[in-house]
């Protein structure tokens, strides 16, 4: 039997949103070289998107590896708040990595660019059907194209709350499908769920104000009380 | 192969005309040898048997002489039982028939008394004894009735010689091989070894076999429990023949000691012993109805016997050789025979039935004399069924059909069918190897089975007629076959003991998801719902060809999702089928997919559309999408031969000793356990628990497969569920039981018959029987319940059980006092003995006392105390010895305790009891030496007395004793330093101990607190409903008798407000850009053209909508200002701005995707269904809804109707401002939204009056002018009165009598409660025919409206201008201004309507 996938979960808790989490649960025993550099990769990637831009800069030396050092370019790019996210698919179209695929679809999906998205999807599909990457491009899609396909998305996201640890990320995900369901009650639950995660998430926040307009809940209505 | 074997069984034949001489080879001389080879007990008893007859009668033996070749050509002639028959056999009637006119040949068979002596008789009867009574029914019909086999093209000539050569023919059937696959294993379900088995019987209720042995013996199982009951050993010889009473404790016997018994199982006792036959008794069956026996003997007889006279009461006689069985048909007056003369009769018992039936005396009588005349009236031979070729052994109706199934030693099975009138052969079962010793139609499927000395079982298809199935053994011969009258089983008798077995699995295949269990019956899948119990037929499966039993569905997965079902079956060595049911379209089994199909051992869905496939030969997994395709492969880390499924992504793999979690995608594994040939996995609901079946365990773990109890059953496990509770309920063949997470078991129920358990919800258990019907079985959870709470120490629910269920027996006592609870026991136990036991081992002393008091015996006060003196508790301590006169103990207590007084009266005690001994001791305590030497100068010593009293320096009574003693004073010794006894101080010098709170706290204060119910108080639903008219908000008549006016009640922190909000115009509203899409395509590398953005949803809204509500929420401000602008001539869009932002804030969530990436907005869409198509953009879903707009209505009724005007105003405008963003999907709908503008217009109007009224403290003609304005206004009817009331009161006070008078009036015709009718009436009455005491711009008789700026009466005819928005209608001078009511269009301004419906503009 082929050996067992040692980093698969951190992967999921990184790709899933859970951060810190993938920070904590880092220290996988029986690692190999390239694993463990995937690892390092997951676990600054992780600080970066915790917006620890700076730890991650001074953590990478010049002498790490060329992974690494592309996550601090990507820290210190993101630190200089220059963000030109059109001029990213000149580097990234090319694909290669599940990662780069994904984001991929997001900046189609950005486009509005759905059929370009589904490409790429595709792709993905190929590469491996059932990795959580996929996964999640999938419901992406399946959420910017609406229709049937939302409950394909809701279902998708369903799945991951079944499978791994509650995220914020999942919970805001399953919220955005019952909205576009109409089921903003639903929604409502979901996303107070995440908010007791983290009050601070910008997505939960958004998507809690946005719940809460169509459940009636106005502007004067809130700001009066 | 057939033809084949035909033509060489032909060719042997063609040498030996008239056939017999296949048997002379064998057969060949003048003894009477037994014809079956190999049987050693035949062998041996044949000789004595003929010896038997022959002293009997001195008849030869029988009709198959035709055996001895001395005999053949006669027999030939006469003789219907030759090998080679159609030809002969027609031939033969023609010669058979002239003997009939021979007269009577017919020997009575009648005996005196049920003694029956062998009739002289055994002569040689001719085939088709021309007896008169019995031939009646030939006679009449024109066929013959006999069988005329229809010419075959097969040759039914003889098969080889059957010599002994059962070896032989062993090796021949595994050279002839089998058609269907032999590899299968039998269910057996049951097994014994023993002697020969010759008969069977099922019990037909209770899980009892009977099985007579060639030994003499009767042998009792109990097949479900594998044990024997009992042995029945009376006869002596071999019994061939048994059977259970179907309702009566009763079975009966027949052996080769001729005899017939009949047993009492219950009392183990054969009742008595019916005589009569002449020959080994060959069968033996009851009626079903009558007290009837049949009989079979190798007399040549079958005896119908009744049991409850102890009489022979038909002897039916016709067969001249051996008839090997006799059975009763199910329904008919029918009994079937078969005989070694090579026929199998069907005979006619009607005459007996009714005999019977009316048996009053004299007919009886009569008939019976008729009987004695002429012969066997009671029993005629109806049909003689020929075509074997050698003696029959076994006939069997079918319980059904007329059809009766027969098996020889031709080794062939052979199906007759039968009418009214006559009987024929309808087919040949040809694949045993040596003669077929029992045959059945099988009772509920369309199968025959058959047994035979070749060793095998076969199963054959009743319509095709073909071998389905084959069992084989290694060494043993079979001679019998049972079936159970109700279920499903089998049994069959053979050389070595016998074996009870299933043909088919009878667990349906089922699989719970949510509410809804899904399961296969009667080759549909079907659900059924516990909610509404309601069963729904989804869709027809395959049917898998009747090529091999077994074949019907194992095991079932469903994938809620996608509604898809997984169906594994043993077809083609194991494979499944994959049914894709549409959504909604429940039991609409035509538009069902036609199914998927593969190979694999087993197959389970591991996620909502993934399923895993086991392929054993690779051992790896297959996991396949909905369309069947392989989507990964993934080898198994243990030797696996079945998975479950075990959480998404997971498997629970199961080898022959353990069982593994296995993670598809990370190749890990999660858990394993220990636990051999589990056959069922069962999850609990929260996928927290597991429960692994096996055939005799039960084995919890946790979902990581950590081992927490195991249960061993004797018999066999079958099912189980989890409840709610986390109780783990399963069945066994006969019981339904609980474990519990603790593993403690017990059980529920008892069962007659297996069930599987599908669901546990609370007292209900749902459950599937084995033909697939669903059932609710109710049960008393309270036992498991009650544990559980205990082992969870839920204590209140503890509490409340014992209070208020039934809750007793010694079983819960001691499962109480086991685990550690005897203080809950307590509340259970009435016997006091008990009671103090339990009293003492949970240390509650206060039950201990009142039980010991009601005891009152030594050794219980005694372990009182000793409890009590452990806790410390010296009253009840005090108690005890008190109570068991225990006066040592109790001084010494006192001692230690420090009440001295009771010390010296325990002193006194012991003095009048002449207790010297205690008396000094409690002296000692007392320390009182004066005490001391009075005790032994009463004692007579006076010398101790003297020692004592000069030790402590009692002087005085020193010398008085020293003066007693004289000489023999003692001397005390000298040099010594002296030391007083003093008693030592009490250890404490009150009371009790101070005590611990034992355990018993919870249960004391609960128990005795009972009848605290928490009941709870429903809160009345405060709050005025506005409509509720009798209610009456503000208490007009009061106020109006202060003399304050009606509205002014709770006026609150009023207009303020109005003031703020209007600050807005349009230069303040700073619209956010629009979010329109920047070109994406500045920059891009040479080698890469990125495609030109797309559309996005928000543009889409905008293309196709003029309504303004959907370019807000596009967040195109100023087109949506437009369209207001020219559709409703707004102007004013400060009221608005918050509007807009709300509404184009809630027209997109956010997705949050990868990280550090752009969170991607999405538009939310209106009206979403489950159909609805990918791509195809809806229009926005708004915040704004016209059903919002209803309910913000009632809100401002109510507050209207609460005098809250400012905030009811405040509403009412809301509304207003609102509907123009709002859309609506009907036209009916924009007619509502029309509707409502104009009620809320009237109601902004009347409110703005209202609170213009309360500005004006002076000007009270303005005020009464400004009140009757308002009751102009359209208003409900709970408004109206109350404005009214308010106007009518005002010009009332300001005597203007006339207007009140009407405002009296107006009220009055609007259905006022009471209170307000009464002021009315005063009011009328007061002003009646009075005039105003002054002038009021207000003309009620004309019809006017009022200007929503001046407030002044627009009377009808003069000119006006209105609001292009709201409709409000203004004097001419307003022209050009702002409109006051709506606040947002200007008056008299151009506009072309609301639009707020997309279906306007189609």
């Amino acid at each position: 039997m082929a050996s067992p996938d040692l980093l698969f979960n951190l992967r999921n808790l990184f790709y899933l949103g859970a951060y810190q989490a993938a920070i904590n649960n880092s220290d996988v025993p029986g690692l190999e070289a390239d694993a463990a550099a995937e690892r390092d990769a997951i676990v600054f990637r992780s600080y970066v998107a915790l917006g620890s831009y700076q730890l991650v800069i001074s953590e990478i030396d010049s002498s790490a590896a060329t992974s690494l050092q592309a996550v601090k370019l990507l820290a210190m790019y993101l630190s200089g708040d220059k963000q030109d996210y059109t001029e990213a698919l000149k580097h990234t179209h090319s694909g290669g990595t599940l990662d780069l695929h994904a984001l991929n679809v997001q900046i189609f999906i950005k486009m509005h660019r759905s059929d370009y998205a589904e490409k790429q999807l595709k792709i993905m599909q190929q590469i491996d059907e059932d990795h959580t990457l996929t996964q999640l491009a999938n419901a992406w899609l399946d959420i910017a194209v609406g229709g049937s396909k939302i409950r394909e998305a809701y279902l998708i996201f369903q799945d991951f709350a079944e499978k791994y640890p509650m995220t914020g990320m999942v919970l805001n995900g399953k919220a955005v499908c019952s909205m576009h369901m109409g089921s903003f009650d639903e929604a409502e639950t979901l996303l107070l769920e995440a908010l007791n995660k983290d009050a601070k998430d910008p997505e939960t926040l958004a998507n809690l104000i946005v719940c809460n307009l169509h459940l009636g809940n106005h502007h004067h209505d809130i700001s009066a009380s | 192969m057939a033809g084949e074997r035909g033509w060489w069984m032909a060719g042997t034949l063609v040498p030996v005309p008239g056939g017999n001489g296949v048997w002379l080879g064998h057969d060949g001389s003048d003894d009477a040898t037994p014809r079956r080879p190999g049987h050693k007990d035949n062998m041996a008893c044949a000789r004595r048997r003929f010896q038997t007859i022959d002293t009997a009668s001195p008849l030869v033996p029988s009709c198959p002489a035709a055996r001895t070749g001395g005999t053949a050509t006669v027999a030939a002639a006469s003789c219907p039982h030759r090998p080679i028959r159609p030809p002969v056999l027609h031939m033969q009637w023609q010669l058979a028939r002239p003997y009939q006119s021979n007269g009577p040949y017919l020997l009575t068979p009648r005996s005196n008394g049920g003694r029956a002596r062998l009739p002289p008789r055994h002569h040689r009867v001719l085939p088709r004894s021309p007896s008169s009574p019995r031939s009646k029914a030939f006679l009449l019909s024109t066929e013959p009735h006999t069988i005329l086999s229809p010419p075959r093209s097969r040759s039914t000539a003889t098969a080889p010689p059957l010599s002994s050569e059962a070896k032989g023919f062993a090796s021949d059937a595994s050279v002839a091989g089998d058609d269907e696959t032999g590899a299968v294993k039998m269910l057996t379900k049951f097994e014994t070894k023993s002697n020969r088995v010759k008969g069977l019987s099922f019990h037909p209720r209770r899980p009892w076999i009977l099985a007579s042995l060639h030994s003499g013996v009767i042998q009792m199982w109990d097949y479900r429990m594998g044990t024997l009951l009992d042995r029945f050993d009376e006869h002596d010889g071999p019994v061939r023949g048994v059977h259970f009473h179907a309702t009566q404790p009763l079975f009966v016997s027949g052996g080769d000691d001729y005899k017939i018994k009949v047993w009492n199982y219950k009392t183990h006792r054969c009742l008595f012993t019916l005589h009569g036959h002449l020959d080994y008794i060959r069968t033996v069956h009851f009626h079903h109805e009558y007290p009837w026996i049949v009989s079979a003997s190798d007399d040549q007889t079958i005896r119908i016997w009744n049991w409850q006279s102890r009489t022979c009461v038909a002897v039916l006689t016709g067969h001249n050789h051996y008839v090997m069985c006799a059975s009763f048909h199910p329904k008919e007056d029918l009994v079937v025979s078969a005989s070694l003369d090579q026929t199998v009769r069907v005979w006619d018992i009607g005459a007996l039935r009714k005999k019977t039936v009316s048996p009053a005396d004299d007919i009886l009588r009569l008939t019976q004399m008729n009987t004695d005349l002429f012969g066997g009236v009671d029993a005629v031979v109806k049909y003689v069924l020929e075509g074997h070729d050698r003696g029959v052994n076994w006939a069997s109706f079918h319980p059904t059909l007329p059809l009766i199934v027969s098996g020889a030693d031709d080794r062939q099975v052979k199906l007759w069918r039968m009418n009214d009138t006559k009987a024929w052969e309808v087919d040949t079962l040809r694949g045993h190897m040596n003669n077929v010793s029992c045959v059945m139609f099988h009772a509920k499927q369309d199968i025959i089975v058959s047994n035979s000395e070749d060793k095998s079982i076969r199963i054959w298809d009743a319509t095709k007629r073909t071998s389905i199935q084959t069992f084989r053994r290694e060494h043993d011969r079979f001679w019998i076959l049972a079936a159970h009258p109700e279920m499903n089983i089998l049994a069959a008798g053979h050389d070595s003991g016998m074996i009870v077995f299933k043909l088919e699995r009878e667990r349906p295949a089922f699989s719970v998801s949510g509410d809804t269990v899904f399961y296969v019956k009667d080759r549909f899948l079907r659900f059924f719902e516990y909610a509404t119990q309601k069963e729904v037929q989804l869709a027809p499966i395959r049917r898998p060809g009747s090529v091999s039993l077994n074949q019907s569905p194992r095991t079932l997965s469903y994938s809620p999702t996608e509604n898809a079902v997984l169906i594994c079956s043993d077809v083609d060595g194991g494979s499944y089928e994959l049914y894709i049911a549409p959504k909604d379209s429940a039991g609409r089994a035509d538009y069902l997919q036609d199914a998927k199909k593969g190979a694999g051992g087993s197959a389970v869905f591991v996620a909502r559309n993934r399923f895993a496939v086991l392929e054993k030969s690779s051992n790896q997994v297959l996991v396949k999408n909905l369309k069947n395709e392989i989507v990964k492969k993934s080898p198994l880390p243990i030797a696996t031969d079945a998975i479950y499924y075990s959480g998404t992504g997971n498997l629970l793999c199961k080898a022959e000793d353990r069982v593994t979690i296995f993670d598809l995608q990370q190749r890990l594994i999660l858990g394993e356990l220990q636990a051999p040939a589990v056959k069922y996995v069962v999850w609990s609901s929260d996928m927290e628990s597991v429960a692994l079946l096996s055939k005799h365990a039960v084995v919890i773990a946790s979902k990581k497969l950590v081992h927490r109890c195991t249960l061993h059953e004797t018999i066999r496990v079958k099912s189980g569920a989890w409840d709610e509770n986390g109780v783990f309920i399963y069945t066994t063949l006969n019981h339904i039981k609980y474990c519990l997470p603790n593993g403690d078991s017990g059980i529920i129920k008892t069962l007659d018959v297996p069930i599987y358990i599908t669901r546990v919800i609370g007292n209900n258990i749902f459950c599937l029987d084995r033909d697939g019907k669903n059932k609710l079985i109710t049960v008393d959870a309270s036992e498991y319940i009650f544990k559980l709470a205990l082992l969870r120490k839920r204590y209140d629910h503890v509490m409340s059980m014992i209070k208020n269920s039934q809750l007793c027996g010694q079983a819960v006592i001691s499962y109480l006092q086991q685990k550690g609870f005897p203080e809950v026991a307590l509340h259970f136990v009435k016997d006091e003995k008990t009671r103090f036991n339990l009293a003492l081992e949970s240390g509650n002393i206060q039950i201990a006392v009142a039980s010991a008091k009601e005891i009152d015996d030594k050794d219980h006060w005694y372990r009182l105390g000793i409890e009590a003196l452990r806790q410390g508790n010296v009253g009840i301590v005090e108690y005890a010895y008190q109570r068991t006169k225990n006066f040592d103990r109790l001084a010494f207590l006192y001692l230690i305790t420090g009440y001295m007084d009771k010390v010296g009266f325990m002193c006194k005690i012991a003095g009048q009891n002449n207790n010297l001994m205690g008396q000094f001791h409690n002296a000692l305590y007392l320390g009182d030496a004066k005490k001391r030497v009075e005790i032994l100068e009463n004692a007579g010593q006076l010398p101790l007395a003297y020692t004592a009293a000069a030790t402590h320096g009692l002087t005085e009574i020193a010398d008085r004793l020293a003066a007693e003693l004289g000489e023999n004073v003692p001397s005390l010794p000298e040099g010594k330093s002296r030391s007083l006894l003093i008693p030592p101080a009490p250890l404490t010098a009150s009371g009790d101990w101070p005590l611990l709170r034992v355990m018993h706290g919870i249960f004391e204060g609960g128990l005795d607190a009972t009848g605290k119910a928490d009941l709870e108080e429903d809160d009345e639903a405060a709050g005025a409903d506005w409509g509720d008219e009798d209610l009456d908000m503000v208490d007009a008549s009061e106020v109006m008798a202060n003399g304050g006016d009606g509205f002014d009640a709770e006026e609150g922190d009023a207009n303020e407000e109005d003031g703020e909000e209007g600050g807005w115009d349009l230069e303040d509203l700073e619209l956010p850009e629009a979010e329109t899409p920047k070109n994406a395509g500045n920059a891009r590398s040479a080698a890469f053209v990125a495609p030109p953005p797309g559309m996005p949803v928000s543009l889409i809204w905008t293309q196709k909508s003029s309504l303004a509500g959907e370019h807000v929420a596009a967040g195109n401000f100023d087109t949506a200002m437009r369209l207001l602008s020219r559709q409703l001539g707004i102007k004013n869009f400060a009221p608005l701005k918050p509007l807009f932002l709300d509404l184009h804030m809630g027209s997109h969530s956010y997705l949050c995707a990868l990280a550090t990436a752009p969170i991607i907005p999405v538009a939310v869409e209106k009206g979403w269904s489950e159909s609805a198509s990918p791509n195809v953009r809806g229009p926005p879903a708004l915040v704004f809804t016209f059903s919002q707009m209803e309910d913000r209505l009632k809100a401002a009724y109510k507050a209207t109707t609460e005098g809250k005007f400012p905030e009811a105003l405040r509403q009412f405008l809301n509304i207003l401002h609102t509907i123009p963003l709002i859309v609506v999907d009907s036209r009916r709908e924009v007619d509502e939204v029309k509707e409502l503008i104009e009620i809320v217009k009237e109601y902004i109007l009347g409110l703005r009056m209202e609170l213009k009224r309360k500005e004006l403290k002076d000007d009270v003609n303005r005020q009464q002018e400004l009140a009757a304005y308002f009751t102009n206004c359209k208003l409900q009817r709970v408004h109206m009165r109350l404005v009214l009331a308010s106007a009518m009161a005002l010009c009332y006070k300001q005597k203007n009598f006339a207007t009140a008078e009407h405002f009296a009036r107006m009220l009055l015709e609007n259905s006022p409660n009471e209170a307000q009718a009464k002021r009315a009436r005063q009011v009328q009455q007061q002003c009646n025919g009075k005039k105003d005491s002054c002038e009021l711009n207000y003309d009620y008789r004309n019809p006017f409206v009022v200007c929503g700026a001046t407030y002044v009466p627009i009377y009808r005819g003069q000119k006006d201008v209105s609001c292009p928005y709201c409709g409000s209608r203004f004097v001419p001078s307003v022209e050009g201004q702002l409109c006051t009511i709506c606040e947002l269009a200007v008056v008299g301004a151009d506009a072309s309507g609301l639009l707020c419906s997309p279906t306007q503009l189609r």
